[in-house]
């Protein structure tokens, strides 16, 4: 197997403004993901793991440690690992069509390979028909699947998502965690998710490592041997899938009380 | 994949939500009646109050000894000229100030400084400089239209979302692209505002400048008939500016919006809550 990123000792610290003090966000975290695996990171609010993947975005930068993407170390953000997040982001004065098309036209690709590519995401993701829209007149979860599309159709190395489902609701949320299992193992994608639900987060990975409370450490890395495709209406069911849910639930729990003892 | 979900209900674009042409006129005509109204009632001398019918006469008389459209053309040209000139340097000014700090620090005190001085206390300087007519007229209108389209602009910039920034740099975009896709249509709405508001203290600057340094245009033919106590002249002027402002704006910059920001959903008509 393909080491695809390499985090190594990743720390980050800030200087809090209101608090007027240096507060430790990440606290050497360090993190391998293979080619095709869905790897999660969860953890409590302010545990650093949206810090963690902005870092990788290039978005923020490291106080110490580095970030290695097919070899290569991150300095800045790059179309090799494309973002996506809780806000969507789409840029509203393109339609969905150039929305998704975006980055193959920074990329100079031709515009008929362009168009292509184009149509096969905005299928891939169910929003055929919805190709002149603007982003205003999509609903949330339509947004998302477009913001989705944006980025696969970029062809990126690793697909990075912020929480991208928090803003949808609940039965909405389900549906795209679902869409999302088929596409990424279709497209054969290297996605790093974060997000604090872990139900979400053993539903849709191969990897789940949860991040304890500041500064976030990792305290557990977990295998979930679930078979594919995926869908909610069984693995709620599945005593396998209740047993991943709670262990990680007892393990982020553990070190928020190992912490509160110790402050 | 199937797809239940409802998408966001259709928002009607601006062309069609369009009143009907007739009906806009029910404003104007409201006004017009309630002026005659007014008249009728004999209140005021009538040099003071001039009735419509006096002011159609007077602007008929104007339309067809071609004073009118002198005054108007003469006007229009300053107006004009000076909008260009000064967003030709308000624009670039805005977008280079926004997107750099060294230029940022440097001239944002002295916009700051020369921004609370009206453009007709100019006056004087543009009078010594271009002599009496329209090159001083055009000056403070340069003047006045500079400062309020450079600070909606700089506005429209502070207020750009870093998220579609990054958005778009995790997608491969350097800073010219970040500039051209993002900078440059999020800040569209405020610059919009900032002409809308620059070619209004224009006008302002436009009649006030012709009163004083001129000897012909719209400004100029109002301070004119009052010297003769033309009343319904008076009148005749100021409503050719107000109508040459609703010409500009139905012609020009609504359809502009309505192909841009309105239809990006950035701004709507207004919110009518039911």
């Amino acid at each position: 197997m393909t080491e695809i990123l390499v985090a190594k000792n990743v720390s980050k610290t800030y200087f809090d403004t209101v608090a007027k003090d240096d507060v430790v966000a990440l606290s050497g975290i360090s993190l391998s993901v293979q080619a095709h695996e869905f790897v999660s990171v969860i953890g409590p609010s302010g545990c650093g793991k949206s810090t963690f993947l902005r870092i990788v975005a290039g978005l923020d930068k490291p106080t110490s440690g580095e970030i290695f993407v097919s070899g290569k170390k991150v300095s800045g953000p790059g179309a090799d690992r494309g973002m996506v997040f809780q806000e969507y982001a789409l840029l509203p004065w393109k339609t969905t069509e150039a929305n998704v098309e975006f980055g193959l036209r920074l990329k100079r690709v031709p515009k008929e390979k362009r168009a292509v590519a184009t149509q096969r995401f905005i299928d891939l993701v169910g929003l055929r028909g919805f190709e002149k829209k603007y982003p205003h007149q999509l609903s949330g979860g339509m947004r998302q699947r477009a913001a989705v599309a944006r980025v696969l159709a970029n062809n990126p190395t690793v697909l990075l998502m912020d929480e991208p489902f928090a803003a949808v609701d609940a039965m909405t949320r389900q549906r795209l965690q679902e869409e999302l299992t088929v596409i990424t193992a279709s497209e054969r994608t290297t996605v790093l998710f974060i997000t604090h639900a872990i139900e979400e987060a053993v539903f849709l990975s191969d990897r789940v490592v949860a991040l304890s409370g500041r500064p976030g450490r990792i305290v557990a890395d977990m295998r979930i041997d679930l078979p594919r495709p995926r869908q909610w209406e069984e693995l709620v069911r599945d005593a396998r899938f209740i047993r991943y849910r709670d262990e990680l639930t007892q393990c982020i729990h553990a070190s928020a009380d190992a912490r509160e003892e110790h402050v | 994949m199937s797809v239940v979900e409802v998408p966001a209900p259709e928002i009607k674009p601006p062309g069609v939500a369009r009143r009907l042409w007739l009906a806009e006129l029910v404003p104007f005509a409201v006004g017009i009646l309630a002026w005659q109204t007014l008249s009728l009632l004999n209140v005021w001398p009538r040099v003071l109050f001039p009735s419509p019918y006096e002011v159609a006469q007077a602007f008929a008389a104007d339309a067809t000894s071609g004073v009118l459209l002198v005054n108007l053309s003469v006007s229009l040209r300053s107006l004009v000229l000076g909008f260009l000139v000064g967003s030709a340097i308000a624009i670039p000014l805005g977008y280079l100030m926004g997107l750099n700090r060294a230029s940022r620090d440097f001239f944002d005190p002295l916009v700051n400084l020369l921004q609370a001085i009206p453009g007709l206390a100019w006056i004087p300087f543009a009078i010594l400089w271009f002599g009496l007519g329209q090159g001083a007229v055009t000056f403070i209108i340069v003047m006045s239209v500079f400062f309020p389209v450079l600070h909606n602009l700089l506005t429209g910039i502070r207020m750009v979302q870093p998220v579609l920034i990054e958005a778009v740099q995790t997608l491969g975009a350097g800073r010219a692209a970040v500039i051209a896709h993002v900078i440059f249509p999020a800040t569209l709405p405020n610059l919009m505002t900032g002409v809308r508001l620059g070619i209004a203290f224009g006008f302002r600057s436009l009649v006030g400048g012709e009163m004083i340094a001129s000897t012909d245009g719209l400004g100029y033919a109002i301070f004119n008939a009052q010297q003769y106590f033309q009343s319904a002249r008076i009148v005749v002027g100021m409503l050719a500016i107000g109508i040459t402002w609703l010409v500009m704006d139905r012609l020009i910059l609504r359809p502009i919006e309505q192909r841009t920001t309105m239809r990006w959903g950035l701004i709507r008509d207004g919110i009518d809550t039911k």
